[in-house]
């Protein structure tokens, strides 16, 4: 449009046909571009927390293993690890977990379903009905992990 | 005034017909800068309904536009392939006053080259079932939709890819006028603020309802009066054809279809200033009312938009009330023959349809102006797709 | 519903507050200004802002064209959402409405995007003229082979604006250009489908979409762009699918 028209002798010319600012999206002064979550419909925040539980999840793998290579430096350092298991802090920290591995893993089968166009067109309806699956079984979950405390 | 191959001529306002005169003058070899003080076709340009006239509507009260309409309507379906919904209309008599002016519509089209078709009331139900079931009778017509924004931008596209240059966002704020003539006008360019000059042997008005805005400023009246009229956007394509009602014009008595939605027209009255038209809420109202008489589904339908365009018509202030009077072809002036000022044009009436053949007579006196003997290339030219028009 | 009448004889007028995002080339940086406008029931974004021009500034500028969402030029962010201005009714939004043009695509001036980044990424054509679905029991007019209308798609560049994944990189030709192509997937209408297909298969093409959905969200036309990238990729992963079946069958 603008950047390949001009009229020599107009001024400004030379401004008027430079690339002009990209505007990125975010509420706010400081856009935070893809991230941010807020005003956006369902789909960008189930995208959002996608992310969110996929890097919690790597962080908790790496956790993971730290915790089993305990098991290397004998009986009585993985029994002061199984007291610290057993207390409620953690167990509630676990139930987080269960709820980032169901989210991950159910989301991740509703984009997988959708992105490869088995059934395109039905993303929000997938969305809620793993809802339901998930939140089902996040509370049996929850009940039997923060019940055998 | 530089001639011939030097020559550069200046077109104010970027609607359907300045698009096609830059386009024009480009194909004849003058150099041709247009400025425009919004986005393209922001004026009427893009607003009315969309209607590609069989010139039908005015095959009774206006022959000569009529004539105008069928011919130009031929054209741009060869020059725009691609660029049009081509579904043919329908004029739906629905009393027997219908039926009294379907007879002098079908002398009137005759006369004018229009082709049509009688259809009996099962025939036009058969092609469109949500017509109104009291029809009496049909005809059928070479109407068809067009997408008003973006058949001009055809125009602009293939003259700015020949070498026109195409400023949107540049408002002129006056003209440059020494010893009876115009020599070029003072621009505010929006982009950057600032303000500058541009030179022309002819500086052409094709601003629309504008023009006696802008040919003020050369010290000169056109007789142009602005009368805008309402339209409305219903979700929903409620018709394929377009539906026009058998009658003397009057307000609401089209439906054209346009993609997934159904625009309702129109109404008219007049106006001093084309900027501030107004919407009359009565107005949308009676294209409810008139616009189910032909469609009754149009009660139910979502509603899209509601907005008022001006047209531009030529005649004196004096002469119309409603503006339904003026007649709605088109003029230029020379406004060294009619005001004694050399350098300056007004093109101005018109139709969305007869945009090609408005710039072909304007560039003729122009080039004869500019003594420059060029044809028109114009009936011939395919146009470049409205997307080139983005294209580096 | 208010008339014209009734407002001119002194009913009080409802103002609203509009901050509006400005930006002329040589400015360091953007700014937003704040009006005051006198609104009505029927009144748009796009009649709230010509208002301003024509009463309080007239070096605001915006792109409109059409007024009834057709042609597509009148796209801007409304308190953060991508919306067309002249459809969005002042009445529903708040006492303070921030304007701002869209993201992820170069702004020229206040409201207006250049929109030549836009254009860039579609497919070489794409046409804009399709079978129409609408009333399909309909007989045709003789001499017409098929009802025909425009595409839904008025190139408004919301979903553009919308995509997280388009925020994140100019490379992604995104999901208007996609939703293009598989349209003519659909309707082919002298397209080659076997360059769309390559077109689309491309990391920045259709493989870059992340399932956000917003596209689908923003659109103000029916395109659903995010289901046709979808489809889209249903047919290129079909695609991979059936060749090692064909490689079997050349075998024997």
């Amino acid at each position: 449009m603008s950047r390949t028209t001009t009229t020599p002798g107009l001024p400004g010319m030379e401004e008027r046909t430079q690339r002009g600012p990209v505007l990125r999206k975010g509420i706010g002064p400081t856009p935070t571009g893809w991230f941010d979550p807020r005003g956006r419909a369902l789909g960008t925040w189930a995208f959002s927390v996608n992310r969110i539980t996929g890097l919690g999840l790597v962080f908790y793998l790496y956790l993971h293993l730290a915790v089993l290579s305990l098991l290397l430096a004998g009986e009585s350092s993985w029994n002061d690890f199984l007291e610290l298991a057993t207390t409620w802090v953690f167990l509630a920290l676990d139930v987080l977990l269960l709820f980032g591995i169901l989210f991950h893993g159910l989301n991740g089968v509703r984009v997988a379903l959708v992105g490869t166009g088995i059934v395109p067109g039905r993303q929000q309806a997938l969305f809620w009905a793993f809802t339901v699956i998930g939140t089902l079984t996040l509370a049996y979950g929850a009940i039997h992990i923060l019940g055998s405390a | 005034m530089a001639t011939g191959a030097a020559a550069h001529v200046l077109i104010i306002g970027g609607g359907g017909t300045g698009g096609a005169l830059a386009h024009d003058l480009t194909l004849r070899g003058i150099k041709v800068t247009l400025v425009e003080r919004g986005e393209i076709t922001s004026g009427t340009t893009g607003r009315h309904h969309g209607l590609l006239h069989s010139g039908a509507r005015y095959a009774v009260g206006d022959q000569e536009s009529a004539i105008e309409c069928i011919e130009e309507n031929t054209i741009l379906r060869r020059i725009c392939p691609g660029s049009f919904e081509e579904n043919d209309g329908l004029f739906v008599a629905l009393t027997d006053e219908d039926m009294d002016y379907m007879e002098l519509l079908l002398k009137g089209c005759a006369e004018c080259g229009i082709p049509t078709q009688q259809l009996t009331p099962d025939e036009a139900l058969r092609l469109e079932p949500l017509l109104n079931p009291e029809v009496k009778a049909a005809v059928r017509i070479p109407d068809g939709t067009m997408d008003a924004m973006r058949m001009p931008l055809r125009f602009f596209a293939t003259a700015k890819h020949n070498g026109a240059q195409i400023h949107p966002y540049m408002e002129v704020k006056d003209l440059i006028v020494h010893d009876r003539v115009v020599s070029g006008a003072v621009v505010h360019d929006h982009v950057t603020g600032k303000e500058g000059e541009i030179h022309a042997d002819i500086v052409v008005n094709a601003t629309g309802p504008w023009s006696e805005k802008v040919a003020a400023m050369a010290g000169v009246d056109v007789p142009i009066r602005p009368s805008p009229g309402v339209l409305l956007a219903l979700r929903g394509r409620l018709c394929n054809m377009v539906i026009n009602r058998c009658h003397k014009s009057g307000d609401g008595d089209i439906v054209v279809p346009q993609r997934g939605l159904s625009v309702v027209g129109t109404s008219s009255w007049t106006v001093d200033d084309p900027d501030d038209l107004g919407l009359p809420e009565d107005h949308v109202q009676r294209m409810y009312e008139e616009g189910a008489k032909l469609i009754p589904a149009v009660k139910q339908a979502e509603f899209r938009a509601a907005w008022s365009a001006a047209r531009p018509l030529i005649g004196s202030k004096e002469q119309a009330d409603t503006g339904r009077e003026l007649s709605r072809t088109f003029k230029t002036y020379d406004h060294k023959e009619t005001d004694d000022l050399e350098g300056f044009v007004t093109i101005t009436g018109g139709k969305g349809t007869t945009l090609r053949g408005m710039a072909e007579l304007c560039a003729n006196v122009i080039c004869a102006k500019l003594d420059v003997q060029v044809e028109c290339a114009t009936r011939e030219t395919v146009l470049l797709p409205h997307t080139a028009y983005y294209a580096a | 519903m208010q008339t014209m009448e009734e407002t001119a004889t002194g009913t009080e007028a409802e103002t609203r507050r509009f901050r509006v995002f400005r930006f002329k080339r040589g400015d360091r940086t953007p700014h937003f200004d704040t009006f005051d406008v006198p609104i009505e029931p029927r009144t748009t974004v796009l009649d709230a802002m010509k208002w301003i021009q024509l009463h309080r500034d007239p070096s605001l500028s915006l792109r409109h064209s059409c007024y009834h969402a057709s042609c597509g030029t009148c796209g801007v962010r409304v308190n953060g959402r991508e919306v067309l201005m002249c459809v969005t009714a002042v009445h529903d939004l708040g006492r303070e409405i921030t304007v701002e043009p869209l993201a992820n695509i170069p702004v020229l001036t206040d409201l207006v995007v250049d929109m030549e980044e836009f254009y860039e990424r579609f497919p070489d054509e794409h046409p804009y003229v399709r079978r129409s679905e609408f009333n399909p029991e309909a007989a045709v007019p003789d001499g017409i082979a098929t009802y025909v209308r425009y595409e839904d798609c008025i190139e408004c560049g919301l979903c553009v604006s919308a995509c997280p994944i388009v925020g994140t990189t100019d490379a992604y030709v995104g999901p208007a250009a996609l939703a293009a192509a598989q349209r003519m997937l659909e309707e082919p209408r002298g397209a080659d489908p076997a360059r769309l297909i390559d077109w689309a298969d491309d990391p920045d093409g259709a493989w870059r979409c992340h399932a956000a959905f917003e596209c689908t969200e923003a659109c103000p036309s029916n395109v659903n762009p995010a289901a046709r990238i979808m489809e889209l990729r249903g047919v290129l992963v079909g695609g991979r699918l059936a060749f090692p079946g064909r490689r079997e069958e050349e075998a024997r």
